[in-house]
């Protein structure tokens, strides 16, 4: 047994014991992995990336050392008011990956379970669900979140409102991509504003808001630059770079530190090698805890994956003259909202800008989206000239199991892309 | 031109379509089991949604209006609108909140709905008519005054509703989450319809529409109480749908609120399963017999001549038996297999010191080929599996040695595949067993073009070109169902050997359906059919009819074409081959040396790797 697994027993006992107990361990042994991301970053790693891992650490953190300036959140939430209302976003998604990091997941996922939640439940949303339900995380100011783009949200947020028994603000986002939703969302944006502020007691000026809004539009542009000039380098990869750069892609989007980040990602293609291996484009989340997963794509000069769909749901040209309608463009045109083939075009799209060699569609346990709609995609990714692997697994709960079929499944794909 | 379309929900505008020639009629049956939707949208999914997907390329079905309920349906109006056959489908964006903006979004949405089936069909809208079936519905808004027990939850198809009728002694309501659709109840007179115009008649439809009890996908749900709190309600059958998440959250709401007894019942909306349902209604009535004892006025029947529940030929426990065990070894521990040279003797030329050995160490066995420097196979052996990878390996290695007469410094190099092919010291190379059944494969035999491998942990399917190279391959969902593994509970169940299993089901009577996609799911159902007494040569069709199906909807995914191979332990089972090929439509080669696949292919690239 490794120390982070010793860790996660040690957070589960004494969540049981105690609530409060179980959160203090946890923050202590997150705030370690902190200064270890300062004081000794992964060394195989570019800069860039060991300023994300950072950047991620303290994103986790900051709801855990002032939950009552946090606000929970769904990944596609336009964070920019969140980060306005001066609030910290308290991510679901990134919050359930961090608990199955510290080996913690599995306590949270039986707790959701037993209160009666499904077992084909989307693990991210269940492992949430549990640590709210087990006290393992902090009571939020609010919540805030959007049906774009799963359908489980509807049910955890409203769930979590009642767990917490805060206020909670929805935004409907309609299917249909046309500029009459846009209008629609536009106008909920407004309503979201007058929710934060009236929760906060703190005004949110729209002057500060549009300058954060073009800080996004900017960030964009340069990360679909930087994505289409690392084609041809060798950037050395590991399994959560994508899904920190996914995460913050959205919720710390409009930050100076994201704008950071892309910016240093740009400085590390200056030096970095050509490619090397074979290049993989992936499609919707990534199993990082995986050995069979992490056996082909840890910092391996053989294989990399050079990008996830999750951090370039939208494009960067959205209008900004009202960061309100801007905001609410982003959410209509996210490429997983609306029918099928949009969230497949914008994936062979990116996949060309990175020059992929092959693409991982992941069938997620529990997410209907993507497991519907993963025959389709296989097949149009193929006729774009991206050999495709349809892999199913959970990113999130490690007792899926099955590592003898993705080790099997990823060996063979990365066979047949060598062949 | 009469038109009949097809719709799902409750907030579907019927009475729009109706105004335009359409006949709409609400798909709702539970199937017996699945088709092709598994290969178009997947097993993971929602099984109405994978209903819907089955009627629609049934061929009865031209018209379907679809709401977007959930993700499931998404996907299947994605589905059919890239793949399918159906003439006209059309999806209709239902917000999630009702207010004046939703509703004017909705308005938008009949109106779009209006133009594209006109265009469609030819017909028109008849205001007059759009009126005449709204009167048609508000007579329909009656609330039974007695009292009842409700079937709440994830839809109930109408068998499942059939099926709560005839084993409760109370009424049943249907309010599942697209049931109880309640339109019409506020509709202006005459007089004040007459004064509005087409835009306003639409936009006060779209209200009456988002307007009703709310299902689990709307945003404010508190009126979905009084489906609980109704002082009729006598009890609560709990429905959900497996791949459905929306109402276990419903579910963990109320179970420890609710004021009448509730059942949790759980079905992947076939038929299948109906035994094991059977039960827990029968249990359930019990109960509320029970709990209203004191009342009998309210039972419209009592329980008469029920059948007596529980008791199956295997009883409760499914002892193993030393020979299943194992599903591709039968009797002795160790197997040789024939050379291929006619006499059944290692084929060997000691003046030649290099061979080469493949190992292919399964979850059920583990298989060894040494191959001469020419490809001449001059030993097999199949061991079974044991604690150990490792272990095993070496065991059957040094059985394929004693067996060639070799020791181990007569080999050259050592090539592993399988699962457990990592697990194994001393080897020069691993390779996954895809790309080693394809390559055994193809020396067996260099005309096949797909190999379906059905192993005991999972199933395979690969596509090959000529030259034996894998140009696709899929394999198995999660669940075991659809491999050895299956095969070999499924036997267990029936207590009989894998061996006595292969050679039943070919002289089936009855044509029986295993319709369950979950392993679990469908040995309740063979519980249940041996309880019926069937006979066991046609339930075991049954299962290898199951396995066939799969696998063949495996190939399918894939474009598995003809001629077919059929590798592992599982292709000695004459009955699944026999429904295999039906289901395939072409033969199946099978190799004398077909468990062997995936061993002769690790020694053919080991054999390549001697330079």
């Amino acid at each position: 047994m490794n120390v982070v697994e010793t860790f996660g027993k040690v957070v589960e006992k004494a969540a049981a014991k105690s609530p409060s107990l179980g959160r203090g361990v946890l923050r202590t042994g997150w705030e370690l992995e902190d200064l270890a991301f300062q004081y000794r970053p992964h060394r195989e790693s570019y800069p860039a990336d060991q300023y994300l891992a950072k950047l991620m650490m303290d994103a986790m953190l900051a709801p855990l050392r002032s939950p009552d300036e946090s606000a929970v959140c769904s990944i596609f939430t336009p964070c920019e008011l969140v980060h306005e209302a001066g609030l910290h976003p308290y991510n679901v998604e990134a919050m359930s990956c961090y608990l199955s990091a510290s080996f913690a997941e599995q306590g949270c996922i039986q707790a959701a379970e037993d209160d009666g939640l499904s077992d084909t439940l989307c693990s991210y949303h269940k492992t949430f669900v549990g640590a709210a339900l087990n006290g393992l995380l902090p009571r939020p100011r609010c919540i805030v979140y959007t049906n774009v783009t799963c359908d489980a949200n509807l049910l955890t947020f409203s769930k979590l409102a009642d767990i917490f028994e805060v206020p909670s603000f929805m935004i409907d986002v309609p299917m249909s991509v046309t500029d009459e939703s846009v209008r629609s969302v536009t106008d909920q944006l407004h309503e979201l504003k007058a929710f934060l502020e009236k929760t906060t007691g703190r005004p949110i000026h729209d002057d500060d808001l549009a300058s954060r809004v073009a800080r996004s539009q900017r960030t964009l542009q340069r990360f679909e630059t930087y994505q289409r000039e690392r084609a041809d380098k060798y950037v050395p990869a590991d399994l959560v770079t994508p899904l920190y750069s996914a995460m913050t892609a959205n919720i710390l989007l409009g930050t100076p530190e994201e704008e950071d980040y892309v910016e240093k990602c740009l400085r590390d293609l200056e030096t970095a090698p050509p490619k090397k291996g074979k290049t993989i484009y992936w499609m919707h989340t990534i199993p990082f805890w995986s050995s069979a997963t992490k056996d082909y794509f840890l910092f391996k000069e053989k294989a990399q994956i050079v990008g996830d769909e999750l951090s370039e749901v939208c494009n960067s040209d959205f209008p900004t003259t009202d960061p309100y309608e801007g905001m609410a463009y982003r959410m209509v045109h996210n490429a997983l909202n609306g029918p099928i083939e949009r969230r497949i075009n914008a994936g062979i799209r990116h996949a060309k800008d990175v020059h992929a060699d092959g693409v991982v569609w992941f069938n997620h346990w529990g997410c209907k989206h993507t497991l519907g709609a993963s025959r389709i995609a296989q097949k149009a990714f193929q006729e774009a000239g991206f050999p495709t692997l349809l892999l199913d697994g959970d990113g999130c709960d490690r007792a899926h199991g099955g590592e003898g079929q993705t080790s099997t499944r990823l060996g063979a794909f990365l066979e047949m892309l060598e062949a | 031109m009469s038109h009949t379309m097809h719709y799902i929900c409750k907030y579907t505008p019927i009475e729009l379509l109706s105004a335009m020639g359409a006949e709409c009629i609400y798909a709702n049956h539970m199937p017996d089991g699945f088709g092709v939707s598994e290969t178009m949208i997947g097993s993971n999914i929602c099984g109405f949604g994978k209903s819907l997907v089955d009627l629609a390329e049934s061929g009865d079905v031209h018209e379907l209006v679809l709401t977007n309920c959930c993700d499931t349906i998404r996907s299947v109006s994605d589905v059919l609108r890239t793949e399918g056959k159906l003439p006209y489908v059309h999806m209709i964006d239902i917000p999630h909140v009702d207010t004046n903006c939703t509703r004017d979004q909705l308005t938008e949405q009949l109106k779009s709905l209006i133009a594209s089936y006109e265009q469609y069909s030819g017909n028109h809208f008849d205001r007059k008519k759009f009126i005449g079936a709204l009167k048609i519905a508000r007579a329909q808004c009656v609330q039974p005054n007695q009292p009842y027990i409700a079937i709440l939850g994830g839809r109930a198809g109408i068998e499942l509703h059939k099926l709560c009728l005839q084993e409760m002694p109370l009424m049943v309501q249907n309010l599942t989450c697209v049931a109880g659709r309640k339109i019409g109840a506020g509709l202006p007179s005459d007089d004040v319809l007459e004064t509005m115009d087409t835009d306003a008649l639409l936009s006060w439809y779209a209200g009456e529409l988002l307007g009703q009890l709310p299902c689990m996908r709307m945003l404010d749900r508190t009126g979905r109480k009084q489906l609980y709190n109704d002082p009729n309600l006598r009890g609560i059958i709990y429905h959900t749908i497996r791949f459905c998440d929306f109402y276990s959250f419903e579910y963990s709401e109320i179970k420890s609120h609710v004021s009448v007894p509730i059942v949790k019942i759980e079905s992947d909306y076939t038929t299948g399963a109906s035994g094991q349902l059977l039960t827990r209604l029968q249990a359930f009535a019990e109960e509320i017999e029970m709990t209203y004892k004191d009342t009998p006025e309210i039972f419209r029947k009592m329980f008469q001549g029920r059948p007596g529940k529980g008791t199956t030929a295997s009883g409760n426990g499914f002892p193993a038996t030393a020979d299943s065990e194992n599903p591709t070894v039968s009797g002795t521990s160790v197997e040789t297999a024939d050379y291929g040279n006619g006499n059944g003797t290692p084929d060997r030329n000691h003046s030649v010191s290099a061979y080469f050995a493949g190992i292919d160490s399964g979850s059920a066995s583990t298989d060894v080929v040494i191959l001469d420097q020419d490809a001449n196979i001059v030993s097999g052996i199949v061991l079974p599996t044991g604690a150990g990878a490792s272990m095993s390996a070496e065991k059957a290695l040094n059985a394929a040695l004693e067996d060639a007469k070799l020791t181990r410094a007569d080999i050259s190099r050592v090539v592993t595949t399988g699962y457990g092919r990592t697990a194994i010291e001393n080897s020069d190379k691993s390779i996954t067993e895809i790309t080693c059944h394809a390559r055994g494969a193809h020396f067996l035999d260099p005309s096949v073009r797909t190999v379906i491998d059905i192993g005991g942990q999972d199933s395979k399917v690969i596509v090959m070109d000529q030259d034996g190279r894998v140009l696709n391959f899929v394999m198995n969902d999660k669940c075991a169902a659809g491999t050895g593994r299956f095969l070999d509970m499924m036997a267990r169940t029936m207590e009989m050997t894998l061996d006595e299993m292969s050679l039943k089901g070919l002289t089936y009577k009855e044509d029986i359906n295993i319709s369950s996609t979950c392993t679990v799911f469908a040995e309740s159902e063979v519980v249940s059919l041996i309880a019926e007494n069937k006979a066991t040569d046609d339930i075991v069709h049954g299962l290898d009819k199951s396995v066939a199906s799969r696998t063949a909807s495996l190939a399918a995914r894939v474009g598995g074409t003809a001629p077919f191979m059929m590798t592992g332990g599982v292709s000695r089972n004459k009955g699944l081959v026999k429904a295999l090929e039906e289901k395939l439509g072409a033969r199946l080669v099978i190799s004398e040396k077909a468990q062997l696949c995936g061993a002769l292919g690790a020694a053919l690239y080991a054999r390549e790797m001697r330079n």
